[in-house]
This record gives structure tokens, sequence and C-alpha cells, in this order.
């Protein structure tokens, strides 16, 4: 029963990450490859803000997301206006910077050596979080949050213009949207969305260090949006689902372990060309990338 | 110290270089983003290392053989992947995705057969000479050398010949060279195998240097995306020049701080350039819709 639970969590933890993605690349048209960079930022700053800074719960969250938020800021500000190419090239950059420095900058993250012993969360400083019915819940509730908001947003005037912006950049320059700005505005808005992922991955495991945030992971997490489905809500959660869900169902097919983990990946590879060649929406998107 | 780290960043300069002319061969031309690179470099890794073995340690049968394997890989992805996506007119993104895919499977399939640990292709320590204060392995000449003989040819080959002088139509304006008669689809296959088999030189230099694994790839494909960015898009010097001015400022890098740094640093200057000098150092700025 717990096994179910694990997976119930971690499948909460992915759909807070693909639905962040999915506002950048279903809904900006803004293929990113930094996703994972944010997720890592946003799990070391919920270890900050929990081991040194004390705090709790919601504090902790509010730090992680507003440094992440931060950032994605400082990076969305600097790149937004880059066309195709180079602006997947410099999430790539910014990815691989974070990673290095994560791994590498031992005196403050530890970096290879990780992080471990992160204390269970309180919740107003009183209620400890911890055990997997705990988790359970709180994921629950931070997943639903989330969708309440995104959901909010995308059907907002806000979520109109970047529709717009996607399907038309220049009709929508045309008549006269700072089209910059909004795809700032969405491209910090879902990296901080991220950062929650992290808050939960760092409190539910209790260990982190930088290999859980590196490029292949952003890979992950870009397939994950487009096997599900680009630009809705259950594309999203449909992705997350299948990639937490796969390799668990090939464990009871008795696939080896020492090949499991390579062929799930091969089973993701062939799915995201055959995706491409015949549905770039994805299995419930309506959008297909640009 | 900093002679004997520059020698060394000038080696790794060349290799980068050749690999981001291989890449920007056909990036340049079909603005594919060729992911699926460092899953065709590490093919020609593992072809090598089977032939060698195969042929008992002759690197000539095993290097011809992989030549041709690693060549008709390049052009089967060409037939079955990117021409498909082309022909339909997938956006660039699109392709992109695809290629990241087949990376994927290339990569982990490999991995399956082989193994996840690192390979060695020739074991022991390799022979070296010395030039005053600075030591210089035989693989190391052999890299260099070849590589800069590799470069050079290709830019023959791209300045002088026909072939060269339809893929650099094809690169200008893709609808023109259709119009003019240049068969593009077929022009591509040619192209993207060129291509895998420049990418295979230096995969089997530095596999028979320092060893293989599954993973060799994606940094090699990196630093050619960096080497390309920095010395210019749209013009085949411009990796070339990319390359040494990286594999330079690495072996700087390395002299001034240490190698923990490198990466960072690295995709720094990426960063800045794509921001400040897109178009690199002797890429042409662009207008673009």
């Amino acid at each position: 029963m717990n096994y179910f639970l694990h997976i119930a969590v971690m499948i909460n933890i992915y759909i807070i990450l693909t639905l962040g993605l999915n506002l950048l690349v279903g809904y900006s048209n803004l293929l990113s490859i930094s996703h994972a960079a944010f997720y890592g930022i946003g799990a070391y700053l919920s270890v900050l803000a929990l081991v040194v800074l004390k705090l709790p719960l919601t504090l902790a969250i509010a730090i992680a997301v507003i440094g992440t938020a931060i950032l994605a800021y400082v990076i969305g500000k600097v790149s937004i206006r880059l066309k195709g190419d180079y602006f997947v090239l410099v999430t790539l950059g910014f990815q691989m910077i974070v990673f290095a420095i994560l791994y590498n900058w031992v005196s403050v993250t530890r970096g290879p050596y990780g992080i471990p012993g992160i204390p269970a969360p309180k919740l107003l400083g009183l209620f400890e979080i911890s055990g997997i019915n705990g988790f359970l819940i709180l994921s629950s509730i931070l997943v639903t949050m989330i969708i309440i908001i995104y959901y909010r947003i995308i059907h907002s005037p806000f979520g109109r213009i970047l529709k717009g912006i996607r399907d038309d950049e220049i009709g929508v320059l045309a008549l006269g949207r700072d089209v910059a700005t909004f795809k700032t505005h969405a491209f910090v808005i879902g990296s901080a969305i991220a950062a929650v992922s992290g808050f939960l991955f760092a409190t539910y495991v209790r260990y982190i260090d930088p290999t859980s945030f590196t490029l292949d992971e952003s890979i992950f997490i870009v397939s994950a949006v487009l096997i599900g489905g680009s630009g809705t809500i259950k594309g999203s959660v449909a992705g997350a689902v299948f990639v937490v869900v796969l390799p668990e169902a090939l464990r009871f097919l008795g696939m080896p372990d020492s090949i499991a983990a390579n062929m799930r990946q091969v089973i993701y590879g062939l799915l995201l060309v055959i995706l491409m060649m015949f549905r770039p929406k994805g299995i419930w998107g309506d959008y297909e990338i640009q | 110290m900093l002679i004997q780290l520059l020698i060394n960043g000038l080696v790794k300069g060349a290799l980068i270089a050749l690999a981001g002319l291989a890449f920007a061969l056909y990036y340049n031309t079909t603005r594919i983003f060729h992911i699926a690179f460092a899953g065709l470099y590490t093919l020609a890794c593992f072809f090598f290392f089977s032939f060698f073995h195969h042929f008992q340690q002759q690197w000539l049968p095993a290097f011809l053989l992989t030549a041709i394997a690693i060549m008709l890989a390049g052009a089967l992805l060409e037939i079955t992947v990117y021409q498909p996506l082309s022909k339909r007119q997938s956006s660039l993104n699109v392709i992109l995705i695809a290629s990241i895919g087949m990376m994927i499977v290339i990569i982990n399939l490999i991995a399956m057969l082989y193994g996840n640990e690192v390979k060695v292709v020739v074991s022991g320590i390799a022979d070296s000479f010395e030039i005053g204060n600075v030591i210089i392995t035989f693989p190391q000449l052999w890299q260099f050398v070849i590589s800069i003989l590799a470069i050079i040819a290709t830019l023959v080959f791209l300045k002088l010949t026909r072939w060269g002088k339809n893929i650099r139509a094809i690169r200008d304006d893709q609808s023109l060279a259709m119009a003019m008669g240049i068969n593009i689809w077929k022009t591509r296959i040619t192209l993207l195998a060129t291509s895998a088999f420049l990418a295979a030189l230096p995969a089997i230099l530095v596999s028979v240097d320092v060893g293989l694994d599954p993973y060799v790839g994606m940094p090699v494909l990196l630093s050619a995306v960096v080497a390309l960015i920095i010395g210019g898009v749209g013009r085949f010097e411009g990796p070339v020049l990319g390359g040494f001015l990286l594999g330079i400022l690495q072996a700087l890098v390395v002299w001034k701080f240490s190698t923990r740094w490198v990466e960072a640093i690295t995709f720094g200057v990426l960063i800045v350039f794509l921001v400040c000098r897109p178009q690199g150092i002797l890429g042409r700025q662009k207008r673009e819709v």
C-alpha cells in the first residue's frame, strides 16, 4: 500500500513540474530546458529556509518560490527576446551553470555529498509533516492549489494574451501588447512553480544532491509535458502520471533491473520521435509547438 | 605549466573545432538543431570499439568499417526522421524534440547492449615525447594533426566542389536552391552522412586515448554548440575558430582557477555571446522575422 502512496506523491511532485513547464512550452511557446535547474534551486532554497533559517512550512515554500522567481526574472529579462534556437541555448547554458554551481560550490551546497537529514516541515510551526500519509496529503493539497491558480491564470486576460502570443506573436505585437513582458512574466511564474516541487522533493526524500537536477532531468520534464500534451492542464497531469508510472509498470513486466532504466529511456525516446512525427500535440494536448 | 596547459588546450580545441564543424555542417544548412549528433558520436565510438576488437587490434579495417557504418547511420537518421519531418513542414522545435528522442534511443540502446561502464580500447599509458618542458602524447599528436587535416579538407571541399556549392546554396536560401534544380533531399542525405563521418573522427581519436562509455556524446555536443555560437553561426569557419578559442579558454580557466569551473565558465561565455553577440565572432548580423 505504501508503494502506491509513494507513487502518488511522486506523481504529485511531477504534476507540479509539468504544469510549470507547460506554462512555458504550451502557453507561451518558450521551449525551456532549464526547468530542472529551477526545481533544484527551489529544493536548495527550501533546505536553506528549513535548516538555516528554521522557518515553518509556508514561509519555507515562500522563500523557495520567491528566490526562484527572482532568478527566473533575471534570466528571462535577458533572454526572452532571443529567437527560437538561441532562447533554448540560453536555457541550456543556465541549466549547465546552475548544475555546475550546485555541484562545485561545496562550501555552500555540499556539492556531490548532498544534504542529508532535511527536517520535516512544520505547518504553522506546530504540526510536523512527515511520513507517507502526511506527504500524500500535503502534496495533494499543493497540487490542487496550483491547479486552481493555474486554471485562473490561463483563463484570465493574461492567459488569453499568452495564448495569442503563442499562436501569432506578431499579431499580438501589432495589437500593441508588450509581448516581451508577458513572456517574461510567464517564464517567471512557470519556473517559480517548479520551486514548489523542489520543496516537496527535498522534504519528502529528506536528502538532495545536484544529480537530481541535471540537464537530463530537464529533458525528462520536457518529455513529460510533450507526451502528455502541451497546452492543457489534463495534458500535464497525464504526462506526469505517464512518466512516473511507466518505470514501475516495466518493473512488473519482469524486466531485469540492469537494463530497466535504459529500456525506459528507449521507450521515452521512441515515444517522443513518434509523437513528433504523428501527433506533436501530445496525447491530450491542444497545441503543437512551433 | 601555462605552456603545457595551452598546448593541451590547442589539442582539445582542434577536436572541438572538428566536432563543431561536423555539427555546423548540418545545422547551418538545414537549421535543424541536430541533437542526435551526440548519439551518432557515441555510436561511432562503439562501432570502432567493436570493430577494433573484432579485427584483433588492427586500426585500418576498424576505421574503414566504422566510417562506412557511421555514414550509413547518418543517412538512415536523415531518411527516417529528419526528411519526413521536414517534408511535412514541421517546425524546427518539433524536429529538435524528435532529434532529442533519437539521441535518447541511440544512447540507451548502446548502454543496453554494451553496458554502462567505461570501456577501454587500448590499455596502458600512452607514449609521449618532450619538447622543452612540454610533454605531448602521441594520441594528442594524432588528434591534433588529423583534426587539422580534416578541417582543412572539409573547408576546401565546401569552397571548391560542386557539392560544397550546393550545400552553401541550401544554406543561403533553400527554396531558391530547390528552384535552381538542386535536389536538396539527396544532398541532405550525403550531408548528414558526411557530418557523421566528421564526428566519428574525434570520436575514434578520443576513445582510443581515454576510453569510451555511452554518455560521452553529450559533453562533446555541448562543446561543439558553444564553439559554433562563439565562432559564428552561418559560416563554416565559425565553429573552427570557436573550437580553438574554446580550447584555449578552457586551458586558461584551468590555469587561473581550477578544472571544476571550466564548465560553468564555458556556459557563462555562451550566455554572454547569446545575449550580446548571438551571431558570434565571424557571423553576419541577420534580421530575422
